[in-house]
């Protein structure tokens, strides 16, 4: 009729929402799309979805049911979810300081829904920083480079905040209307046609939610799919054991470690719990006698396999030939598998392996990594078995339905095919970007009549599903979350919901259940009988973890024919990316700029092939511009261009592909980067694939790689900086050796390195006033471990949380221009196609006599008396002297104005502690003097002196291994002063006489003596 | 001084040449200036400006968005920035080095180029300047690097060779305009005099500072002028051996050596020479007239110092060689293995044929005296100590102490648009002011004349038996 006078347009809308607007604060569009005259606006667009204005409405009708409507907006509370506030303090307790940071504990959730526990610094309530949680069994007080990230993830400016129903601004009002329509139809089908993906899951109350939902709806089925999985690890305990058991290890104990093809130091739920362990048995001590020794097979280099002390590179087909090969010298029986014809190298290994697991005897473990198949898992679990190792136990799995990963999307898919879906929910997840690319989801998401996914980004699948419902970071929420021994800990929110529209899972299952409660009361429920505010504020619910459950030594394990692979000569490795994982965290800047820890890449994947792979493919680089040659990737009908990179200690004959890159909808830095590998991966190469068909192309392609500058300079004529820390040509930067070689002499001489006597011709500034135990000058110090270091970037990115540190980006990195205060320095050791990997991260080296400082013309960097080399960053005019004259190259300068000063999201982020720097400033690590300041303060509150281990730095919070410790050198008692008596005590660079204030230890591997390298070869004997 | 007035050696070249007398050499050279310039004088400074004006851009650009515009990384910090501030100050060594020491040194061939060479050295000196200026972070901030009063009571760090710069590049600039200034006094009367535009006479009559050729005046001038010579003296070796500091007082390989001071004023010289003769070729041939005051003689004589501080440069590069192999050192060692065989061997190796090996022609006089030939000699010079100072900064700079801090090194077209501005701009400043002002000192050449001849008409005269310096010619005038 008259529809089109009344018809508006978003300008009047706006006009309106002005006049609105001087009433009242309004936070989102969401909130605004809730507003009765943004309704009617939606409702005139999009007429089908508005059925009850229908179209014979006249003018008197449509007043008359915008005040109904107007009247009954505050009554629509039965479909919005109940009202929980977090409301600030009108009046501030009374120990509430402003500028004084509260921590509160939380917990993040890892793949494969283990949780972590943290403290989160909160700085006048929002949260800055995370630390792990020292009660959590899975932190013990640290964390990694993705838990220090998170906090970025819930800042991330690209956050979806609004509800959309085909891409447009809907409501949540007329989401629960469809659902609940759908719903009511499907309750009296008993749910037959209600499918329910999330992610796997370790929340009990997530769970018994779940599971209530499901007595509702007996027939719906509710999937679980995480495209990086344990599936393997459970499948194979179940070939050895009977049922799905989680094994857990004790690294601690454990004297002879086999490693398949895990990367037990750095993925899987207990990483950064067995970094610890492993940390605490490896360390030297003086005196040490004895020593664990770690074998790892793989194919690419990985972090475990860097400090492992034999590192076997294998293609990924040959790792279950080794676990063959070890078990048949163990003399476990295999039924139904050979290991096939073993190279020299190989079979020295397997017999060193073998023979140094026998005599560790219940003291030795094999573990296997989960992307390898089922029967080698079930080997393994009988080498352990049949070891009666103690450092091995099994327990119950923490994830709801363990180990049907990909049964689960598989039954998914065909049950869309089969059209028996009628409503999806997708609570979290990808399945469009990450399913087995055979299954073919992108195709498959559009048959279901009504699908509706939850996600804090409006990803891939959300563009297909009809509903994209935003939803809460977990520190906007409650929940709780099982580690990976089953311990509980809670999730608090730590901060506000920043976008009033999202919903988490939890609440998105409750509310279609019917169920009207908050779900801080369903955790309270969950959790009833205990303190619950004993529960929140340590974050740990005590005695939860599982009992260790008794398995029985199976004769024999009996591979059906089949399930190891055959391999072939070129094959395909995919492993998660170490840093955006699964793809899930593609949009988080800093995990995209960190190096990945082996590699040094970053905001890409590639490639890697082992170096003669490289030159039979004819890779040609072109290393001033970074650039690497495209290839063509092709496994049956599927292709994929990726470059091609010749990374040293790669396995010959595969190539490993990241995934979690190439996505086309990550948000603005997520999108275009990298090449999305799921393209290739089908449910039947999941971890895996043979017969790959590689050719190079010319094009080539930037790849922004930290360390490539020096890796790759053959051909120039030099000698191959890999050699740069051999004997033969020792630059005086890292001291290792063999164990053998430290129990001979703790010094580890070396004869290529002199120390001069200090001298100078100016009087030498003291810093070493210790007469008085009480009065004393303190001498800030920092000894760095690398015996136990394993390069994960945990310190990098907990250095970036902290200080404020800018992003700058894939082409600023190709130039050379990254960021970080610290960084993890790789060199290889031995032979260039398989070389030894140390790590070695590189702080500020705090000089005391410092060549930055005599060059800077402005004194914009000085010394403190307590031995600090100072910056001050208002008084630096960037001339870039000082970073010039900086032997260690630790500085790092603001080439543009790389800090966000302009997303206001951003700015909750900082750390009010530290100065956001501005373009043009030089800037470098400071030790965290913004935490030495602050326990200075402390102390002197109490007219005490600074404890020692009361400043903790960043770096040395976040390390899983323990490897950095700080403190007070003039105090002989201090952790670093006993770390610098230390015989393997060592200065990076002595002879320059600069007097540095980091200092290291030696890294020493525990060679077998029919394995050890050349030159150790001749104290073995 | 017998030496100089007999017939030249080699080039068969007297100092002056043509049928001259007083007035021919004011009207010669002061007509450049009073009339309307050649028409190929247009094109170039319309060249000379737009080139200029890709530079202003430059600099728009650079304080919009940062020196990230420029290929500047970790670990290579200084880029063309430093370079060109290096290139352009050792430019500008060549003009006091004829204005003030050959002066001392009563070299008479020096007359009629100083001038000339001392407008180089002030532009030269002001594309230099530029760079540090803008080179750095925050250049609204540079006044910091100045020891002004300030309420932060702050004052610079006077250790750092950046400060010593400041102060070296400062004084040297000040004391080379003020030295041309003095020189262009009398000269300006001289137009002032001459001029038949009123404009003309009263811009020349302000700049002439109210000369009048009084004996007085003459005294005055000639002291204040020695004294100008003999406090741009020290300059002259004091400002590149400052700026040498800057690398020589680090710690990097590469930069710390020890013979850098002397090896970087010869540089100087050896560049600044070179840069003399790449202008003097084509304003001669723009300015016929030019050719009888800037004669082969003179173009002969700067190829031999060319060659003489070129022997100097290359013994320099010897000597770097020499001690990084001689120290033991891994680090020194390494950096010129890296120099001989690194990714930028090849800017090395052209450094070498370019400094090293093609100005040894100059040894002979077939090609010291053909122009053609002198020319090209000049430009590679020009290009070879370019070159010098990106292997010993950047090249310096790529590979030091810590392999995992290794990168390269190259400029963007931002770097190459403000080096090439600058170039422009300094063309720009040269035809701006072979346009305005007399590029050779008319009264000084008067004077040689004068003392060549002896009050001879034609050229081919004797030379006198005694030939008084200027100061016993002008007392005894006076008297």
């Amino acid at each position: 009729m008259e529809n089109q006078q009344e018809r508006m347009d978003l300008s009047q809308i706006r006009e309106k929402l002005d006049k609105a607007k001087e009433g009242g604060l309004w936070r989102s569009i969401g909130e605004l799309a809730e507003r009765p005259e943004f309704e009617e606006y939606l409702h005139q667009e999009f007429p089908r979805q508005s059925a009850s204005l229908g179209d014979f409405v006249n003018r008197r009708q449509f007043f008359k049911l915008m005040g109904a409507s107007l009247a009954l907006a505050g009554l629509t509370a039965c479909h919005r979810k109940p009202q929980g506030k977090i409301v600030p303090f009108v009046k501030a307790p009374e120990d509430m300081i402003p500028g004084q940071a509260v921590f509160y504990a939380s917990t993040i959730i890892k793949n494969g829904g283990f949780g972590v526990g943290i403290l989160a610094e909160t700085h006048e309530g929002r949260p800055t920083k995370i630390e792990g949680n020292e009660l959590h069994a899975a932190s013990l007080g640290s964390s990694d480079a993705m838990m220090q990230a998170e906090i970025l993830n819930l800042y991330d400016p690209d956050r979806s905040q609004a509800i959309l129903k085909f891409g447009r601004i809907d409501t949540w009002k007329v989401f629960w209307e469809e659902a609940f329509t759908e719903a009511g139809r499907q309750k009296i089908l008993k749910g037959a046609g209600l499918r329910i993906l999330t992610p796997n899951t370790t929340s009990p109350t997530f769970i018994r939610q779940m599971q209530a939902f499901l007595k509702e709806f007996p027939q719906a089925k509710w999937y679980q799919y995480d495209p990086v999985n344990r599936d393997n690890l459970y499948e194979g305990a179940r070939m050895a054991f009977g049922s799905p058991l989680m094994p857990v290890y004790d690294f601690a104990q454990a004297q002879t470690i086999v490693s398949l093809d895990s990367d037990f130091l750095y993925e899987g739920p207990a990483a950064i719990h067995s970094s610890r362990k492993f940390s605490e048995a490896r360390r030297l001590r003086e005196g040490m006698e004895r020593m664990n020794r770690l074998y790892v097979a793989e194919t690419m280099p990985s972090v475990t396999g860097s400090i492992a002390d034999h590192r076997l590179r294998a293609k990924p087909s040959q790792i279950a030939s080794l676990g063959v090969a070890l078990a048949q010298a163990m003399g476990v029986p295999v039924n139904g598998a050979s290991a096939g014809e073993l190279s020299e190298a190989q079979r020295k290994w397997v017999e060193a392996a073998a023979q140094d697991l026998k005599a560790s005897g219940s003291d030795g473990l094999v573990t296997v990594g989960d992307q390898q198949p089922a029967a080698l898992h079930a080997i393994a679990c009988a080498i352990n078995a049949f070891l009666q190792s103690r450092v091995t136990r099994y327990i119950q799995p923490a994830e709801f339905n363990p180990g049907n990963n990909l049964n689960g999307i598989k039954a998914l898919a065909r049950d869309i095919q089969e059209n028996t879906v009628e409503m999806l929910l997708i609570l979290g997840g990808n399945p469009v970007y990450n399913a087995p690319a055979d299954l073919k989801f992108e195709e498959l998401i559009p048959k279901v009549k009504l699908t509706a996914h939850l996600s804090r980004y409006t990803d891939e699948t959300s563009a297909l599903c009809v509903w994209h419902l935003p939803e809460s970071h977990p520190f906007e929420t409650w929940g709780d979350a099982r580690a990976f021994d089953g311990s509980v800990s809670l999730l608090q929110p730590l901060i506000g919901q920043l976008y009033p529209d999202t919903r988490s899972a939890l609440e998105v299952i409750t509310t279609l259940a019917g169920v009207s409660k908050l779900p801080y009361d369903l955790v309270k429920e969950t959790w009833a009988g205990r303190n619950i505010d004993k529960l929140v504020h340590d974050g740990v619910v005590p005695n939860t973890a599982f009992p260790s459950v008794s398995v029985s030594v199976p004769e024999s394990v009996s591979v059906p024919s089949g399930s190891l692979p055959s391999g072939s000569d070129t094959e395909i490795a995919f492993l998660p990316d170490p840093l955006i994982g699964d793809g899930s965290n593609a949009n988080n800047t800093w995990l995209q700029e960190i190096p990945k820890p082996t590699t040094k890449v970053c905001w890409d994947n590639v490639a890697y092939m082992s170096l003669d792979m490289a030159a039979r493919l004819g890779v040609k680089l072109d290393l001033t511009k970074q650039s690497y040659p495209l290839m063509e990737v092709k496994v049956g009908d599927r292709t994929l261009v990726v470059p091609a990179f010749p990374l040293p200690g790669h396995a010959d004959g595969a190539i490993t592909l990241h995934l979690g890159y190439g996505r086309t909808r990550g948000g603005q830095n997520g999108s275009g980067a990298g090449f999305n590998a799921y393209t290739l991966r089908g449910s039947d190469s999941m971890s895996m694939a043979s017969g790959a068909e590689l050719s190079v192309t010319r094009q080539m392609y930037p790849v922004a790689c930290t360390e490539a500058h020096h890796v790759f300079d053959f051909g120039t004529g030099l000698k191959s900086p890999t050699d740069y820390i051999d004997s033969s040509n020792a630059r005086p930067i890292m001291k290792v050796g063999s164990f053998t070689d430290y129990k001979k002499d703790p010094h580890l001489p070396d004869h290529h390195h002199h120390a001069m006597e200090p001298m100078s011709m100016y009087a030498e500034r003291n810093y070493k006033t210790y007469d008085n135990p009480d009065n004393h000058k303190y001498a800030w110090a920092m000894v760095i471990d690398p015996q136990v270091c394993t390069g994960c970037n945990a310190c990098v990115a907990a250095c970036q949380a902290e200080n404020n540190i800018s992003v700058v980006g894939k082409d600023q990195v190709i130039r050379q221009r990254e960021m970080h205060w610290i960084r993890v320095d790789r060199y290889y050791k031995g032979p260039a196609d398989d070389p030894e990997l140390n790590f070695l991260p590189v702080t500020c080296m705090q000089c005391e006599k410092a060549p930055c400082e005599v060059v800077c013309p402005v004194a914009a960097t000085v010394h403190s008396e307590e031995g600090l080399n100072q910056m001050v960053y208002n008084r630096c005019v960037g001339t870039r002297y000082c970073s010039n004259n900086c032997p260690y190259k630790v500085r790092r300068f603001n080439f543009y104005k790389y800090a966000d000063y302009d997303t206001p999201v951003l700015k909750l982020l900082r750390n009010p502690n530290v100065t956001v720097r501005g373009r043009g400033v030089m800037e470098k690590c400071t030790y965290c003097v913004q935490r030495i300041n602050h326990a200075r303060i402390e102390a002197k509150k109490e007219n005490r002196r600074i404890r020692e281990g009361e400043i903790v730095t960043a770096c040395q919070q976040a390390c899983p291994a323990q490897a950095i410790a700080f403190g007070d050198m003039n105090d002989p008692n201090s952790k670093v002063s006993q770390w610098r008596k230390q015989p393997q005590h060592f200065v990076m660079l002595e002879e320059l006489n600069v007097t540095p204030r980091t200092t290291y230890l030696a890294r020493v591997r525990n060679y077998h003596p029919e394995l050890a390298p050349e030159e150790h070869h001749a104290g073995d004997h | 001084m017998q030496e100089t007035i007999k017939p030249p050696m080699g080039t068969d070249a007297p100092l002056i040449e043509g049928k001259q007398n007083y007035e021919t050499i004011t009207e010669k050279i002061g007509g450049i200036v009073l009339k309307s310039p050649p028409k190929i004088w247009y094109p170039l400074f319309a060249l000379g400006f737009a080139g200029t004006m890709v530079m202003v851009f430059t600099i728009c650009w650079l304080l919009l968005r940062g020196i990230g515009i420029w290929g500047v990384n970790q670990p290579v910090g200084w880029g063309f920035d430093i370079i060109n501030f290096v290139w352009w100050i050792g430019i500008g060594h060549a003009g006091t080095l004829i204005s003030a020491i050959l002066l001392l040194l009563r070299q008479q061939w020096r007359t009629s180029i100083n001038r000339f060479s001392e407008a180089m050295t002030i532009f030269a000196v002001m594309c230099a300047g530029m760079f540090p200026l803008l080179h750095t972070g925050r250049p609204w901030l540079d006044y910091w690097l100045f020891p002004l009063p300030n309420w932060l009571a702050m004052w610079p760090q006077f250790r750092s060779p950046l400060l010593w710069d400041v102060f070296a590049v400062s004084t040297y600039f000040t004391v080379s305009l003020l030295f041309w200034y003095t020189g262009l006094i009398p000269d300006f009367a001289s137009l002032r005099d001459r001029a038949k535009g009123k404009i003309a006479q009263l811009i020349c009559g302000t700049l002439s500072l109210g000369w009048r050729g009084s004996a007085k005046h003459w005294m005055r001038y000639e002291s204040a002028y020695l004294l100008l010579a003999g406090l741009s003296t020290p300059l002259v070796l004091s400002v590149h051996s400052v700026v040498s500091l800057d690398f020589a007082t680090s710690i990097v390989p590469g930069w710390h050596v020890t013979v850098f001071p002397p090896y970087f004023v010869a540089g100087a010289i050896y560049a600044g020479f070179a840069m003399v003769i790449t202008l003097a070729v084509p304003f001669r041939m723009i300015y016929p007239q030019l050719k009888d005051y800037i004669t082969n003689h003179h173009m002969d004589m700067m190829a031999k110092v060319m060659l003489a501080t070129g022997l100097i440069v290359f013994y320099g590069y010897m000597m770097e060689a020499f001690y990084s192999f001689y120290s033991a050192n891994q680090f020194e060692t390494y950096m010129i293995e890296n120099r001989f065989w690194g990714p930028y061997s090849g800017t090395y190796w052209a450094l070498m044929i370019c400094n090293g090996l093609i100005p040894q022609l100059l040894w002979f006089p077939r090609f010291r005296h053909n122009l053609f030939w002198l020319y090209g000699v000049s430009m590679v010079v020009n290009v070879g100590m370019w070159l010098e100072r990106f292997v010993i900064i950047s090249v310096s700079l790529h590979r030091e102490y810590k392999p995992s801090g290794w990168g390269f090194y190259a400029g963007t077209q931002w770097d190459w648009s403000m080096f090439i501005g600058t170039i422009f701009f300094f063309v720009m400043m040269m035809f701006l002011f072979a346009r305005f002002m007399p590029m050779i000192a008319i009264f000084e050449m008067r004077d040689l004349w004068h003392r060549l001849y002896h009050g001879k008409s034609g050229h081919n005269g004797h030379a006198p038996a005694h030939v008084p310096n200027s100061a016993e010619v002008t007392s005894k005038e006076d008297a």
